[in-house]
Order: C-alpha cells, then sequence, then structure tokens
C-alpha cells in the first residue's frame, strides 16, 4: 500500500504541509455568519427590521440524517399503565411503552423493576410498577427528641413546644433551605396556647389549627432566631446522645459548630452585607478608585523599596571583613556582587596606577560602572554625599601615597572623580574659554588676547590646566566687574543728566561722590577675586533660557550680564536642592512631584522679582538704587 | 438508528423524563396556553377574552376562541374573567375558556362540550347533560393528569378553587398547581433566579430560590402591556391633531393618504353595532401591533426625560405607521414617552382617568422591594439570574433598559439577565416550564391525586403545592 507520502515521493513532489496548505488557500473564507434565518425568502427576511418578527417562524433545518437501519417490523407501542412506588396511594398512570412481546424478552427501555406478575395472550390489565425514580425521593436528616428530652433539656422561654415543632417540621418541608424556611414561617400559636404548652404531646392536628386561624403573631422571628433555636437543640441532642468525650472528630467539629453559633454575629455580618449591596454608583466608583489607588501605591512601594535597596547597594560598601566571614555564599546577590565588582576596580585602578603602563588583571574600565542603569542618580549625587562615599571607599583602597615631591615629579595626580572615556587636555583648556553666551566667550577671547594668551596652548598638562583655569576665573571677575562698573556708570551718567535737568548747580559734586563710590567697589571686588569662584558648572540648558527670557526684557544691552550671573547664582543653589529631593523622593509619591516643583516655580519668581525690582529701582529712584547695591554686595 | 443531533429529542433516560401525557395550563390575563406536557410550545393558545350576547343569566350566549370573539356581531360583549388584582374574578366562565383551551385542540371535543355547539345551546343545559350523565369518560381530562399555572400573588381560595375545578369538572386523575414565576424560571433552566414577568394586565417580580418562590418577596404592579396601551391611547389623544384609532372591522376599504393627512377609507355599517367593549377590544389589536412595531424604550443612560435624552431621541429616526384605515404618519420622540411610565412613574402620560401611577410600582421598585424581602446572602445569587418573560417585554430595548435601570440600583453585583431571544420562549416561558416539570418521571410522586383529593378535600392544594 502507498500512502500519500510515496506517491508523493514518486512524483518528485516535496513531502509535507505543502499540499493542505493550498487546499486551505483555495477553500475561500465563509463571509461572516450570515444573519438571515434558514428557510425565509430574502425579501420576507428584509422587512423583519431590527426587531423579532412577532410571530414565531420556524426555520426547517436540513441536518444530516442518518438513515434508519431496517430492525424488522415495527414495534408496537402502548399507553402502560404503571403505579409509582414513590408514591402511597397507588396512583395509576400510562405512559407509553413498548408492547410487551409474550416470546421475546423485555427490549424496552428495561426501567422498574417488573413485577413477576406476567400477562399471557389475553389482554388483562397489567400495571408496571416504577421504582426507577425512587432515588430521588429524599428525606432530609433531622435530629429527633422525645417529649421527656424536651422537658428535661430543650426547654426555652421564648419559644412554645408547638413552635418548636412547627419549626422542626419547616425545616424538614423543606430540607434544611433556610431562606425557604423564613420566607414561609408563619407560625400562628394555637387558641388555647397556654394550655397547649401543658400537654407535652407532639399535636397532628396543630397545623390545622395554624391554618385556620388568623391570630395575631407573636413576633417574627429572624433567620438567625430560627437557626440559633435549631442548632441549639441540635447541639444539646447531639451531646445528649453521644457524650462529648466519644464524639469522633467528624462529630466533634459538628458539635464545636452548632454550638458556636452566634445569632448577633450572623445578623451583623448580613447587615453589613446588605448595606455592601445597597451602595450607589458614586460609592462603587469609589471604592474602584480607591482601590486601584492602592494598588498602584503598592506597585510603587515595591518598585521603590527595590530603587532603594539599590542605591544603597551602591552607596554604602560593603563591610570590610564581609567576604572573609561569608566566603563565596556572600556574592550570590547582585547587591554583593555588585559591591565585589566596586572593589575590582578599585584595586584594579590602583594597581595601574602603580605600575604604570601594562594591561590590568581585569580588563574594566569605569565606563562599566557608570553605564549602569542608576548612573545618572549616581551623577545627580549630592556633593556631601559623594565626599561621604568616598571617604568610606578610600580605606579599603589600598593607596600607595607618594610624598609630594615625587607625585610632583611623577605627574601622579588624585581625582575625586573620573570622567568616562579619554579626554584630551586641549580639550579641557577649550572648554574654560567658553561662557554661557556668546557675548562672554567674546569677551573672555579679546581679554586673553589683550594678555597674550595664544588660542592653543602648546603642552596642556594637568597643571598647565589648573592655571589657566584660574586665569580664566580671573578673567570672568575681571569682566564681570568691568561690566558693573560700565553699568554704574551709564545709570550715573543718566541720572546726571537728570539732575542737570532739574537743577544745573549741584550736579558737579555728585557726580564726584558716584565716582568714587565705583572706585571702591571696584578696589573691593579686587580684593575678593580670590576666594569667589565662578559658576562653572550650572545648568546650561536652564541659564540659557533665562538668557534669553532677559534679552526679552532688556533694553539696556549692558545689565545683560550682571542679571546673567545673578541667575545663575540662584539657578546653581536651587539645582543642589532638586538633585538632594530627586534621590530622597523619586517614584515615593506623587504629591512630592509638585512640592518641588513648587520650589522650582518659587525660586524662579523670585530670581523674575530680583530682575523686576533691579530694573524698576535703576529707572526710579537713586535712593532704592543704592540699597539695592548695597544688599547685592 | 439515528444519530443524535441537536435537532432530535433527547433519550428520556438522559433527562429522567417519563411522560404521562400530562396536560399543561397556563391562563393568562390576554392568552390562555395549554398544550402536552413534553412538549416546547403550547399547541393550543387562545385569548382569554370572551364575547357574550346578552345579560347574565340562562338566555346569555358565550364564545371563545380567536374566530368568534373578533366577529363583529350585534350587541356581542367582550369580557375577561380576570379581575383587577391579577386573580380570576368570573370562575365560570372562566372554567369555560381554559375548557375551550384544553378541548379545542388537545383532547377533541366530547359530545357535552358546550363550546362545540355552544353557540347554540344555552349554559344551563349543558351543565344539566354533565349532571344526568355522570359518566368519568365524559368528562375532558378523563385521562390526563393537569399541572396549572397561578400567579405568585393567588389567594388560597382561588387555589381551592383550581383544584375543585380540575376534579370535579374536568375529571383529572392527578393535578398540581405550579406559580408562574418559577416555571419561568425552569424554562430558563434555572432553578433559582428572579424572574421579572411583564404581562397584560400586571408585572411581577418573583424571587425564586432552588425552585420555591419566595412568598415575602414576590411583588406585583398593574404596569404592564395594558398601561402601555393606554399610554398609547392618552398619547394619540393628547398629541394634535388627535391621532384617530380605528379598528380593523370598520374599515371597508381604504386609499394611500399622505403622512398626518386625514384618513381617505370608506367605512362598513352595522345594523346592530358591536358594543364598545368589542370596539375597545378590537383596537387593543392595533395598540399591540403599534407596540410591536412601533413603540420603543429608552435603553439609558439615564432616564427618557433627563438631560438631553429627549433631544437625542428625537433626532433619531422615527418609525412610520400606519392606522387600518390608511393614516399614517412617523413617529419620533413620542414613541419612546408611551412605555417609559413602566420604569418612571413621573414620565408616565396622565389624564382625568388615569392618574399618576405610584412610584413603588415601577420594575427598578419592584426588583429592589423583592429583594429587600430575601435573605440578604441569597441576594446575589438571584441577581445572577434575572429571568425575563411576559409579552410585554419584547418591547424594543426594554431589556437594555432593565440592564441599566438594575445596574444603577445595584452596581457592585454582578447582575446577568436571562432573556430568551425567541418570541415563543419569551412569552410562553411559564408554560414551557411547566411543560419540562411535567414530563420529569421524578415529579409523578408530586401529584396530588384524586384519591389523595377526596380524602383531605380542596385544602390540600395548600400543603402540597408550595
Ligand atoms: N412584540 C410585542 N411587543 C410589545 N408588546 C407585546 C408584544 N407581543 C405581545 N405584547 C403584549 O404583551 C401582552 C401579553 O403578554 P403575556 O402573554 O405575557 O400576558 P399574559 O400572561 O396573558 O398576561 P398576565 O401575565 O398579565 O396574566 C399584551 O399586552 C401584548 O400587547
Ligand atoms: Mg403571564
Amino acid at each position: 500500500m502507498a500512502s500519500g507520502r510515496d506517491v508523493r515521493d514518486m512524483l518528485g513532489l516535496p513531502i509535507g504541509a505543502d499540499a493542505p496548505k493550498a487546499a486551505l488557500q483555495k477553500r475561500p473564507k465563509p463571509a461572516g455568519p450570515s444573519r438571515l434565518p434558514k428557510g425565509v425568502a430574502r425579501e420576507v427576511a428584509a422587512l423583519y427590521g431590527e426587531r423579532p418578527p412577532p410571530v414565531a417562524v420556524y426555520e426547517e433545518k436540513k441536518a444530516y440524517r442518518a438513515k434508519r437501519a431496517n430492525t424488522g417490523p415495527a414495534k408496537k407501542w402502548v399507553r402502560q399503565s404503571f403505579v409509582n412506588q414513590a408514591r402511597p396511594d397507588g396512583l395509576v398512570l400510562k405512559h407509553w411503552r413498548r408492547k410487551r412481546d409474550p416470546e421475546e424478552k423485555m427490549i424496552g427501555n428495561g426501567e422498574g423493576e417488573d413485577t413477576a406478575m406476567e400477562d399471557r395472550e389475553n389482554e388483562e390489565p397489567y400495571v408496571e410498577s416504577s421504582g426507577e425514580f425512587l432515588k430521588y425521593n429524599v428525606e432530609p436528616e433531622m435530629p429527633a427528641f422525645t417529649d421527656e428530652e424536651y422537658e428535661a433539656h430543650l426547654r426555652s422561654d421564648d419559644w412554645s413546644r408547638e413552635e418548636t415543632d412547627y419549626l422542626f417540621r419547616m425545616i424538614k418541608d423543606y430540607s434544611y433551605r433556610w431562606a425557604v424556611v423564613w420566607d414561609r414561617y408563619d407560625y400562628k400559636p394555637a387558641e388555647n396556647s397556654s394550655l397547649a404548652v401543658q400537654e407535652s404531646t407532639a399535636n397532628g392536628e396543630a397545623s390545622q389549627a395554624l391554618a385556620a386561624l388568623p391570630f395575631a403573631q407573636t413576633r417574627a422571628r429572624t433567620v438567625e432566631d430560627l437557626k440559633a433555636r435549631f442548632y441549639h437543640i441540635s447541639a444539646k441532642l447531639m451531646k445528649l446522645h453521644i457524650p462529648e468525650v466519644q464524639m469522633d472528630a467528624d462529630q466533634y467539629a459538628r458539635y464545636e459548630m452548632l454550638t458556636k453559633f452566634d445569632p448577633t454575629l450572623e445578623r451583623n455580618r448580613k447587615t453589613l452585607a446588605a448595606a455592601l449591596m445597597n451602595r450607589n454608583m458614586d460609592e462603587v466608583k469609589e471604592e474602584e478608585f480607591l482601590l486601584a489607588e492602592l494598588q498602584r501605591i503598592n506597585m510603587a512601594a515595591n518598585r521603590l523599596d527595590a530603587e532603594r535597596e539599590e542605591l544603597r547597594a551602591r552607596l554604602e560598601a560593603p563591610l570590610p571583613n564581609h567576604q572573609s566571614q561569608a566566603g563565596l555564599q556572600s556574592f550570590t546577590s547582585s547587591q554583593a556582587l555588585q559591591a565585589l565588582f566596586q572593589q575590582l576596580f578599585q584595586q584594579d585602578r590602583s594597581k595601574k596606577r602603580s605600575s604604570g603602563v601594562g594591561p590590568g588583571r581585569l580588563s574594566l574600565s569605569g565606563h562599566d560602572i557608570i553605564g549602569t542603569p542608576t548612573s545618572a542618580q549616581q551623577a545627580q549625587m549630592s556633593a556631601a554625599n559623594r565626599r561621604q562615599s568616598m571617604a568610606q571607599q578610600v580605606p579599603q583602597t589600598p593607596i600607595k601615597n607618594l610624598p609630594r615631591e615625587e607625585e610632583f615629579r611623577f605627574n601622579v595626580s588624585t581625582h575625586d572623580r573620573l570622567t568616562s572615556g579619554v579626554s584630551f587636555g586641549s580639550d579641557k583648556l577649550l572648554k574654560m574659554r567658553q561662557a554661557k553666551s556668546n557675548v562672554q566667550t567674546q569677551k573672555i577671547a579679546t581679554a586673553l588676547q589683550e594678555l597674550g594668551i595664544p588660542d592653543i596652548i602648546p603642552i596642556p598638562t594637568a597643571r598647565v590646566a589648573d592655571v589657566f583655569e584660574g586665569l580664566i576665573a580671573k578673567v570672568s571677575r575681571l569682566l564681570d566687574v568691568r561690566k558693573v562698573r560700565e553699568k554704574e556708570e551709564g545709570e550715573c551718567r543718566v541720572l546726571e543728566a537728570m539732575k542737570k535737568r532739574l537743577n544745573g548747580d549741584t550736579d558737579g559734586a555728585n557726580d564726584d561722590a558716584d565716582k568714587n563710590d565705583v572706585k571702591e567697589e571696584k578696589d573691593e571686588i579686587a580684593d575678593s577675586q580670590e576666594d569667589g569662584d565662578a559658576d562653572a558648572d550650572g545648568d546650561a540648558e536652564n541659564d540659557e533660557d533665562n538668557d534669553e527670557d532677559n534679552d526679552d526684557d532688556d533694553d539696556d544691552a549692558d545689565a545683560d550680564g550682571d542679571e546673567d550671573a545673578d541667575g545663575e547664582a540662584d539657578e546653581d543653589a536651587e539645582g543642589e536642592e532638586e538633585d538632594d529631593d530627586d534621590e530622597d523622593a523619586e517614584g515615593e509619591d506623587d504629591s512630592r512631584v509638585p512640592s518641588v516643583r513648587q520650589v522650582s516655580e518659587a525660586v524662579s519668581t523670585r530670581a523674575m522679582s530680583s530682575v523686576g525690582h533691579k530694573r524698576s529701582a535703576s529707572v526710579l529712584s537713586q535712593a532704592s538704587n543704592k540699597s539695592s547695591k548695597r544688599a547685592r554686595r | 438508528m439515528n444519530m443524535p443531533n441537536s435537532s432530535t429529542a433527547p433519550n428520556a433516560n438522559e433527562y429522567a423524563g417519563d411522560e404521562v401525557s400530562a396536560i399543561v395550563l397556563d391562563p393568562g390575563y390576554s392568552t390562555t396556553r395549554a398544550g402536552f406536557a413534553g412538549e416546547d410550545v403550547p399547541k393550543s393558545v387562545c385569548p382569554s377574552f370572551y364575547g357574550q350576547i346578552g345579560d347574565d343569566g340562562d338566555s346569555s350566549r358565550y364564545f371563545f376562541g380567536e374566530n368568534s370573539i373578533h366577529n363583529p356581531v350585534g350587541d356581542l360583549q367582550i369580557k375577561n374573567p380576570w379581575g383587577s388584582d391579577g386573580i380570576v374574578e368570573d370562575w365560570d366562565t372562566a372554567t369555560k375558556i381554559w375548557e375551550y383551551a384544553i378541548t379545542s385542540r388537545l383532547t377533541g371535543s366530547k359530545p357535552t362540550d358546550p363550546t362545540k355547539n355552544g353557540l347554540n345551546d344555552a349554559n344551563g343545559d349543558a351543565m344539566e347533560v354533565d349532571v344526568e350523565a355522570l359518566e368519568q369518560s365524559e368528562k375532558p381530562l378523563e385521562d390526563s393528569p393537569l399541572l396549572m399555572t397561578e400567579p405568585g400573588w393567588n389567594s388560597t381560595k382561588a387555589r381551592e378553587k383550581y383544584i375543585e375545578l380540575a376534579f370535579e369538572e374536568w375529571g383529572t386523575p392527578a393535578f398540581y398547581l405550579h406559580k408562574t414565576g418559577a416555571l419561568a424560571a425552569f424554562a430558563s433552566g434555572k432553578a433559582s433566579g428572579i424572574v421579572i414577568d411583564v404581562g397584560a394586565s400586571h408585572t411581577s417580580v418573583t424571587p425564586v430560590l432552588d425552585g420555591m418562590v419566595l412568598r415575602k418577596g414576590v411583588q406585583k404592579s398593574p404596569l404592564a402591556g395594558n398601561f402601555v396601551s393606554n399610554q398609547i391611547r392618552l398619547s394619540f389623544k393628547q398629541s394634535s391633531p388627535e391621532i384617530p384609532l380605528t379598528p380593523h372591522y370598520l374599515v371597508a376599504s381604504k386609499t394611500q393618504v399622505d403622512a398626518g393627512a386625514p384618513a381617505q377609507a370608506s367605512y362598513k355599517t352595522f345594523a346592530t353595532p358591536p358594543t364598545e367593549s368589542f370596539r375597545r377590544h378590537e383596537e387593543e389589536r392595533v395598540l399591540t401591533e403599534f407596540k410591536e412595531s412601533v413603540v420603543e424604550l429608552w435603553p439609558g443612560p439615564g432616564r427618557f426625560s433627563n438631560g438631553t435624552n429627549e433631544e437625542i431621541a428625537k433626532n433619531q429616526p422615527g418609525r412610520p405607521f400606519e392606522m387600518p384605515d390608511g393614516w399614517n404618519q412617523v413617529f419620533s420622540s413620542e414613541r419612546f414617552r408611551v412605555a417609559e411610565g413602566l420604569f418612571d412613574a413621573s414620565a408616565a402620560l396622565t389624564d382625568a382617568d388615569s392618574p399618576k401611577p405610584k412610584d413603588e410600582w415601577c420594575i427598578p421598585r419592584l426588583v429592589q422591594q423583592a429583594l429587600t424581602h430575601v435573605d440578604a446572602d441569597q441576594r446575589p445569587l438571584l441577581l445572577q439570574n434575572i429571568v425575563v418573560t411576559g409579552g410585554s417585554t419584547l418591547l424594543y430595548k426594554f431589556n437594555e433598559r432593565l440592564n441599566y435601570e438594575i445596574n444603577t440600583i445595584y452596581p457592585s453585583t454582578r447582575n446577568k439577565l436571562i432573556a430568551p431571544g425567541p418570541v415563543v420562549e419569551r412569552k410562553y416561558a411559564a408554560w414551557i416550564g411547566g411543560s419540562i416539570l411535567a414530563s420529569l418521571g421524578s415529579f409523578h410522586q408530586l401529584w396530588i391525586s384524586k384519591k389523595e383529593y377526596e380524602e383531605h378535600g380542596s385544602n390540600i392544594v395548600e400543603k402540597r403545592c408550595r
């Protein structure tokens, strides 16, 4: 037998899923299930509209039907009388059954235990006895008590014997469906209730009397009342019949459950459940919102914890004797590994430093560490933190301390922090020439030219760079001072002109005073040049923004630089603050973010207001101008 | 052997079925449904209205069935045996209508059946014959057990009347009485649930637990199909110009007219015109047509009168309707208004004869009331099985609105509407449930047999059918 595979092989066709795929492609996809019922003309169906037709339309289904197997001549069926064994009254009903054939055995559905009674040829009425559905006739199990037991143990002030019986009957009737029992519970005490209590026999006609007499109900019982009574009795009876010590685990568990039923607790639970259900839309929405919020906070908290953990792992130095104690186990966590990495890196670096050139034991570069995801955070570390962490790290790295003159000779330098990659000393020098604004850069360039310093410094060693840095700092201070002077002079000129216009007499004296003032100032600034440091690394972006703003506002080109410097100082301080905040609060809570924003806003408005203040002061009154000058100083 | 598929009936053993050719009778205000248990639709659906010529008494003649009550015969009055409280009032004629429903299509008519030659026979004669020939075989239900349905609020007296009727008048061998609510839940395959039945005369809400109706929770209100019909009448009357409502029997021929233009039709004239009640009943047919094709419920969100909903409804395309006399119009937002009263009493149209319905009659309030009378633990379960049944729930967008309303009251539970799609299943749910129940083998032991009835009297129905 050749299989399809063999045939394909013989014909040189590729074996595999090619053929079925082609078959699949050939068959067009059925274009959506048509809503039209079968057997209804399209025109008729179009009249339906979107509503169901008021008259039911039956579709004729042409479903597959197997051919009828010929099983001989048609069987006869009769309406067979039968009695149901579950019925006590022997009601005879009729159902359709195969006619019983005396020769053949019963082929029918074989239900029920047929009685031995067999009818022969004569058409004697035969009554089948059906016990097929007997199994569904389930009687609920009920605890039973005798009159003596009731009298001795089960009496209650709240419940009469009649009502207890009524309750038991109801529970039996409704098979412990408490909701139904409570729904149908309608006990009406008999007329002679006081007498009825005395006679302790269970009187059968109680229900009759109850149904007939429209007496005032004693009081409405709640489900919990009913349950409490029933469970109480059940527990007592259980204990009576089986002493506690003899109960097996199951029984004891049940006994415990029965005794522990607390109707008030149950009632409270239900009130709560009902209250929960009856909440209105807003309350549900609020709850949903709160739950979502909670989930969000939880998630954020987890993330925050993880981040903090990581941060701590980066900040904190591993304990000195950590690894020696724990051995290899201590490096199972990523934190420990990170610490190890740090340490190795330090070692490697110091080794390199001491041995000069040559490949290190580990080819590690600073880039590897700095390129980790949290490098940004690390970069943002506050200066204080940085110093601290370095202080902690220093002892563990065995730095060979050279005497000062040797260090100088071998050109050894130590750095607080290394930036990644390679940088040229000339770049560093070039960078120092750049100022925040183009105008400033130009000014620096001209100043340097005046001093006779070439554009390209031939050997940009670190020491040269240091000196150059100092020089640049001085130059920028010089420029600042110059600017201040020019500005003051300009103002003086304006004021003088104003004064001249007002009264021509006094202007000469004033002018002198002003000039003196300016000179004094100049000296002062020159003195303080050493300790001051130009804001070298501020936030470039912010500064530029500020610059633009100021350019827009200012009609006085000279004032530009001045305000620039002011703004920078502010921004710088603020930047530090912000960084600190960031590190603490990141991802912690949204509420923190607006606060940070507020701070920055406040700062910027402060800057703005100071600008505005300065300007208005310069234009309006001399007195305030002086005061502001003093304040600045 | 046939392969079992979706269209073949399941084997009786699979569902514990054992059919004893019981008859299921589900009488309602608008129609009476009867059929054999085990079938999936009632074979016999007869109007519950009957015609009467002549005043009450021996000389009056009765007419039953669709064919005779729509026949414009002089002096024909159309009546209904149901009382305003949703319980049968006129027992004598109710018996005849039900008997007609059973005998006309199910068991075949017996010689003494008053409906067969009832057009000529005076009622009294038929009764006499019955009394004379006290032969079992002459009673209509001689060998069929009978399962009847009753409204959830049926009185003890009425229930006893039912069983007396079944055994004394119809001679049934066994009888059982079940509430429509529980049966409708069975029809949807649910043993527990809350059944919302919007029929013709009454809307009822019935909590059902494990096949048993929780009586304290049963709620009813008169806001149902007839209420909607009256609202439509009011709407027609209050629109300007007034919309004429001419039933079919008055129109001989009609010509096409433009929308809103007065009808141009030739009308029939009668020597002795049918009565006002006949006309009203015929008008009702037109209104039912109107309900089927035009009326729509505002599906939510919000009620129809809320905010801009009316404006939105106005901007939706209208629905045309043509009266039997040719008058026609496109109905815009007014088609929403007429059924709004079912959900929002304050939106109902009113006039001197029809005051504003009570707030607690609206369906959402009924559901709420029903649930407060149910044990708190069962409420979520019931809300997961909200069975919708009754002819008036076929109003367009009814389910959407009901769903919206229930979700507004109980936003925190999982509410699920169970509304069978086919029209038949929606209208005849109670009958279908009865058909399922009475064809079960395990139901045999619940029947009240004639012997038991004779032993205990009619009071037995209270003990056994609960
Ligand atoms: N498609 C439909 N759209 C709207 N209403 C309908 C529709 N079909 C029937 N009805 C209305 O439903 C009502 C009949 O419903 P149903 O047969 O459930 O009532 P019933 O059981 O006879 O009455 P009740 O339950 O009050 O005794 C009528 O008022 C009829 O106008
Ligand atoms: Mg009904």
